[in-house]
């Protein structure tokens, strides 16, 4: 079995903001479209253009409808992929050592060459994070896009997660949650940011904001009293001179 | 041209026609993302016409319903799915899921080609005549078209169906289908 870390210079993770996702996949898209070339096997699809097609993603976008019986229904869209988890699970069971945890920046990744293919870290893993590709016989897994974040190569602002470069409204951030004063981390105190399912015992390091309070339907707008107001004199006469033209 | 949105009547008949019928791009299935990569597929490969709840339970609708959806224009029978977050008086679904048999590289058989479904059956080519009686095509002149928010139409359950009306033949493959990998 594979040992942990006991502790990690960093832990590199994501915050997800579940009140700004609008469930728009571009975070799906952006991560396949990057960690289909270059780092390990590439994300194989079977059947692409079938009737039935499969295929290995790192991170898969799920959309539930929520019907509270004193709220407004809501739509709460919910991306899911690796935690990066401190105790990871994905990592102990691992027969190999394929699995592995970096002691530098708390990444958790596969070495694929030393990856047999047993599944036992997909079935360890109670996040679903992980996903067997059906044509390498590896697990694949998201990498943090470790292959971006310390790429010279790249421009400066694209040195974080696909996921996190394409996000249209701003809802996902990269960022070392073991800095207190760092972004992330302010964030997350800010807006009660919590951990997925701590009952696990998994201690993950991606974070979670939860949707923001929603107005009641039987609640008076702030704005009412405002389409009440009717303009008198000057300015009643330049509305209605106005409104004829 | 002004930039700022606007609101108007919606064209033609409405009597009879009591709901809003909305369609809206997937961001996945955007051209400029991905080139067109089959995998998006798995994104979402399937749309139903989402259906509020005023209507799903006072048409008497069930999991696996098509309904048969009318405008003025034209008519099509499409399945239908319950969405709570959605203003009673409104459908909507995913537009540009809905693939020609044949066309895309895609099997026959693909969901896309016998469940899925456009709304461009409700929707009339042209825009009213202008006062010369020309009629300007009904597209955003911008940008082709994307979606359209004036569509107004009434809906009926039609129960369990197998596939999306109308349906056509396969067109011929210009293109050969993908391949398995």
């Amino acid at each position: 079995m594979t040992m942990l870390p006991a502790t990690t210079e960093k832990k590199l993770g994501l915050v997800i903001d579940l009140d700004t996702c609008v469930g728009c996949h571009a975070c799906v898209t952006a991560c396949k479209g990057w960690n289909d070339q270059g780092y390990g096997v590439p994300l194989s699809d079977q059947n692409p253009y079938g009737a039935d097609p499969s295929g290995t993603f790192l991170n898969r976008v799920h959309s539930y409808q929520v019907q509270p019986v004193d709220a407004a229904p809501q739509t709460i869209n919910f991306p899911r992929s690796c935690l990066h988890c401190d105790d990871a699970p994905c990592v102990t069971v691992c027969p190999t050592g394929a699995s592995y945890k970096r002691a530098e920046d708390g990444i958790v990744l596969v070495n694929e060459d030393a990856c047999i293919g047993c599944g036992l870290c997909a079935w360890a893993c109670p996040y679903g994070a992980r996903e067997m590709d059906a044509a390498a016989g590896v697990m694949k897994k998201c990498t943090l896009c470790v292959d971006r974040i310390y790429n010279e190569n790249l421009p400066e602002e694209d040195r974080e997660p696909a996921c996190v470069r394409t996000c249209p409204t701003g809802a996902r951030h990269f960022g070392d949650l073991n800095d207190a004063e760092s972004a992330v981390s302010r964030l997350v105190a800010a807006r009660g940011g919590y951990d997925l399912m701590p009952e696990m015992g998994t201690r993950p390091t991606n974070k979670y904001l939860p949707p923001r309070k929603k107005d009641r339907p039987d609640q008076a707008s702030l704005l009412a009293p405002l389409l009440d107001i009717k303009a008198t004199g000057f300015a009643g006469w330049l509305d209605r001179m106005l409104g004829k033209i | 041209m002004s930039p700022l949105p606007v609101w108007y009547p919606p064209y033609g008949e409405t009597e009879g026609y009591p709901v809003h019928a909305l369609t809206q791009r997937p961001m996945d299935m955007y051209h400029s993302w991905g080139s067109q990569n089959a995998w998006l597929r798995q994104i979402r490969g399937k749309n139903f016409l989402y259906l509020p709840t005023k209507i799903w339970e006072g048409g008497g609708f069930a999991p696996g319903d098509y309904a048969r959806v009318t405008s003025p224009s034209g008519e099509i029978v499409v399945p239908v799915a319950h969405m709570a977050a959605l203003n009673e008086n409104t459908v909507w679904t995913w537009n540009a899921i809905g693939k020609r048999k044949a066309a895309w590289a895609l099997d026959a058989a693909a969901p896309e080609a016998v469940e899925g479904f456009l709304l461009n059956h409700l929707i009339s080519e042209l825009l009213p005549a202008k006062g010369d009686g020309h009629r300007y095509s009904n597209s955003d002149p911008v940008t082709g078209q994307a979606a359209w928010f004036d569509l107004k139409v009434r809906i009926a359950r039609v129960g369990p169906r197998d596939h999306a009306e109308p349906a056509f033949p396969p067109m011929p493959r210009v293109v050969p289908q993908g391949s398995q990998r």
